[in-house]
């Protein structure tokens, strides 16, 4: 039977605190995700603001469809490309996927399923909400980029609230991009 | 590998220890599983500094154990073979730990 002495005891915890220590506890979010669908966010916002003001016609909405479509396929051939060179996945990084999908599923669901509820700038507003749900829960972690990301996407909120319609589209997408896209972007440019 | 010149614990609490985990690559294998869902036989390696061959004889123990499951798969056409702790290999690590923590005091 094997033993162990003081001296190798220590060794062996010291090993453990230092893998515990070293293994990343940073969220693996994805700076590319960010970026696409916080333009796409954006775009659409401001979309809908530029129809609502009667500078595009309501047929510009297909565009942003084809958008849509296009940030999707993005995600799909993303998150293949991420699993194929993937060789760890922390317990934290399934936490973040499974808030990331609650919050996105279920304002992708409110949004189409209650329309009647969150109509108007409401439906825009939702998806505002759930960007700053998904910022602030990365910042949680210790991400002060992701906190200040979210707390523009929250600030955008409240000042959408507060200016005229005509405006409110314009400073929810300032948000969704400055916030979201802007947080890829942070993230990409510190080495993500 | 042992250090002759600490003292030696004592012969009851040294039953307690978890043999299987004495192994230091062993125990850094179950370590680097506590915080993660699944790690990759390659990223293992890398992670504790250890050959192919060496990794897989110890991460075979304990599987066979119960400690650790293995799953093999392929992806893109290349063979994937993926680690995840078990409830008992989490047990079985956090006691050792407090085993080898009362031992420390022990011998202080």
């Amino acid at each position: 039977m094997e033993s162990l002495d003081g001296a190798q005891a220590r060794e062996h915890i010291e090993m453990v605190e230092r893998i515990l220590s070293e293994s990343s506890q940073r969220l693996c979010s994805g700076a590319g995700y960010f970026i696409v669908w916080g333009l796409y966010s954006g775009s659409a916002t401001i979309g809908f603001q530029l129809i609502n003001n009667g500078v595009l016609p309501p047929a510009a909405l297909w565009g942003q469809g084809a958008l849509l479509l296009a940030a999707i396929v993005y995600t799909i051939l993303a998150s293949r490309a991420q699993r194929a060179a993937s060789t760890r996945r922390s317990l934290v990084q399934r936490e973040f996927l499974n808030v990331l999908a609650l919050t996105i599923g279920l304002a992708f669901i409110a949004n189409v399923g209650a329309f009647n509820l969150f109509h108007g700038w409401a439906a825009s507003a939702i998806w505002s909400f759930a960007e700053a749900i998904v910022l602030l829960y990365i910042g949680m972690h210790g991400n002060r980029r992701a906190q200040i990301c979210g707390v523009l996407v929250v600030v955008s909120m409240i000042v959408a609230n507060f200016v005229h319609g005509d405006l409110a589209g314009y400073v929810l997408a300032a948000g969704m991009v400055a916030g979201y896209a802007g947080f890829g972007i942070a993230e990409r440019l510190a080495g993500d | 590998m042992r250090a002759s010149a600490s003292p030696s614990v004592s012969p009851a609490t040294d039953r307690d220890v978890d043999e299987l985990l004495l192994s230091k690559i062993r125990l850094g294998i179950v370590a680097e599983l506590l915080t993660a869902e699944w790690i990759a036989f390659s990223e293992l390696a890398r992670a504790l500094d250890v050959s192919n061959g060496n990794l897989g004889a110890h991460v075979a123990r304990l599987v066979d154990a119960g400690y650790v499951d293995e799953e093999k798969s392929f992806l893109n056409r290349r063979p994937l073979t993926r680690y995840r702790l078990t409830t008992r290999g989490r047990d079985a690590f956090v006691a050792h730990v407090e085993q080898l923590q009362s031992l420390l005091k022990a011998n202080v």
